[in-house]
């Protein structure tokens, strides 16, 4: 039984699970009171992002669409909308990434950086698709700047977390 | 080699098919989704409230960085307010259980007469697009999706979620929030001009259709009241909404002048007249606007500070006469599509903690219980 646990445990997909509601509950507590110039920062997004450059592009995609699954639970958007969006930030992120010779910290900020700013771009976008009418307004280039910048700074620590969580099981054994 | 792009191809492939599924179920209203959306809720909380425990200090420093001489500001500003409307509640208190009593008296509905739950306000949503937030109070008070919410200064929104012990209201400003409404405006009217305590001020005439709503009410002399003429007062109540013409700087406290505040009573025949229209938010930083009013003759040239409440029917599923707030600004359209209302909320949603749920269902949706 414990065996079979632990197996669950190290399952990689697991963890990054664990990790997603982790973060997902610093999302909807402490970032969702702190909002720099009126905007919401998205941890999950760096997660996804993250994800990607941590485990390359088709890891991406499947991780940052885990994550957005995690965040359209909370949300009161369509369930999937952000999935897939995050799934692009991740897919988009890791194959930026194989593009760099040699990757090195400050290239990973500025490539979360930039699938941050591209997932603020496609949220509004993807829920003016599915008919929500509004979203997609000027204030989408503050978020995305926003959003993008502390993304930056925070991805560091982001791309670590997400090497272990992502890594796998004879790895973490 | 060959295998790889076909997986990846595969993956991406399967990803969006689950997203467009996914997507499909819920706006479909899938029962499914809804259920998984509360399993998740169950588990996810727990994990939530260790957050809010671990992240609390942190969050306070923000605030107390950040936050400290705007919160200075505003208590010293509520403070003048508290003290400009002490005197005007009494009064407004007694006008309303008259206006109560009236509407009963005529067997027409009031909101006296429905079942509220309060509610304390307990979260947000940490979307950037999408205006919500979570009430401590759920199902087990009786509260369902579509009841109206308010606060004690207006309408905020209408829930559209609701678990055991908690519920999501949309707010006002949501793009996906819309309601009819009614917008009180009175047609060219003839009113008298004075100024209270004892100076007679020379009386006016005005045809213009700005003047739209009575701007202040008597409290006292109302024997021998007759509309269209003037009362002398000794207090005057600001009706809620309303733009009020004050002397000086405008701030509430003005020594000396307070009783200088202009009276006008509208005259019998000009009764407010009332047109409905949909209200409908537009998303973060823009103010919800009215559409579908008519351009009618009777009706008027709406006018900016024009109250806008709630209007009711068999199937809104707000009952009549809430509060929502004023008409700021009138964007004229060509042709007969007759003028986009901005509207300028009573409430203030960036302050939103304590929140009433009206249990109100429309007749239309009401089940007769045996």
């Amino acid at each position: 039984m414990i065996d079979a646990l632990l197996r669950i445990a190290e399952n990689r997909w697991f963890r990054l699970v664990l990790v997603g509601m982790v973060l997902l509950g610093v999302q909807t507590t402490i970032l969702n009171d702190m909002r720099p110039f009126g905007v919401s920062l998205q941890v999950m997004v760096l997660l996804a992002a993250a994800s990607g450059l941590a485990r390359g592009s088709e890891t991406g995609a499947v991780a940052g669409f885990v994550v957005g699954l995690l965040y359209d639970l909370v949300l009161t958007t369509p369930l999937g909308l952000g999935a897939a969006v995050f799934a692009v930030v991740g897919y988009a992120s890791g194959l930026a990434n194989t593009f760099v010779h040699a990757p090195t910290w400050w290239t990973r900020m500025l490539m979360a950086a930039a699938a941050s700013a591209l997932g603020m771009f496609l949220m509004p976008l993807a829920l003016e698709v599915t008919g929500t009418e509004g979203a997609l307004t000027g204030q989408v280039f503050l978020i995305a700047l926003v959003v993008a910048v502390f993304n930056a700074l925070a991805t560091p620590p982001a791309h670590w977390v997400c090497r272990w969580a992502l890594s796998d099981r004879t790895r973490v054994r | 080699m060959a295998g790889q792009p076909f997986t990846r191809r595969r993956v991406i492939l399967l990803l969006a098919l689950t997203s467009v599924l996914l997507v499909t179920l819920d706006l479909r209203g899938s029962g499914a989704v809804n259920g998984v959306r509360s399993a998740f809720g169950v588990v996810f909380r727990p994990i939530e409230s260790a957050a809010r425990v671990v992240t609390n200090p942190i969050e306070s420093t923000w605030n107390g960085i950040v936050r400290y001489d705007d919160l200075e500001d505003e208590n010293r500003r509520l403070r003048d307010l508290i003290a400009y409307n002490d005197g005007a509640a009494i009064a407004a208190v007694a006008s309303v259980r008259e206006a109560q009593e009236l509407l009963a008296l005529n067997g027409l509905p009031t909101l006296a007469g429905i079942s509220s739950c309060t509610a304390q306000v307990v979260g947000q949503s940490p979307s950037n697009f999408s205006q919500t937030v979570e009430i401590n109070r759920g199902s087990e008070c009786g509260i369902k999706v579509g009841m109206p919410v308010l606060n004690a200064a207006g309408l905020i929104g209408k829930v559209t979620g609701v678990f055991n012990k908690r519920a999501v209201v949309r707010l006002v400003t949501d793009p996906g929030y819309s309601l009819a409404v009614k917008v009180v405006n009175t047609p060219p009217t003839t009113t008298t001009t004075t100024i209270p305590g004892g100076e007679s001020a020379p009386s006016t005439t005005s045809t213009s259709t700005t003047t739209t709503v009575p701007r202040t009410t008597t409290t006292t002399g109302i024997p021998g009241f007759t509309p269209g003429a003037t009362v002398a007062t000794t207090s005057t109540i600001p009706v809620p909404g309303a733009t009020t013409t004050v002397p000086g700087d405008g701030s509430p406290n003005q020594p000396g002048q307070a009783t200088k505040s202009p009276i006008t009573v509208p005259a019998g025949v000009d009764l407010p007249l009332r047109e409905t229209g949909a209200l409908e938010g537009r998303g973060l930083s823009r103010s919800p606007f009215v559409r579908f009013i008519e351009s009618q003759s009777r009706f008027g040239e709406v006018a900016v500070g024009s109250p806008i409440v709630t209007a009711g029917g068999a199937t809104s599923l707000a009952p009549p006469g809430i509060v929502v707030g004023t008409v700021s600004k009138v964007v004229r359209r060509p042709g007969t599509l007759g003028p986009l209302l901005e509207v300028d909320l009573s409430a203030n949603l960036d302050y939103l903690n304590f929140v009433r749920v009206l249990l109100y269902r429309p007749s239309t949706e009401r089940v007769d219980e045996p």
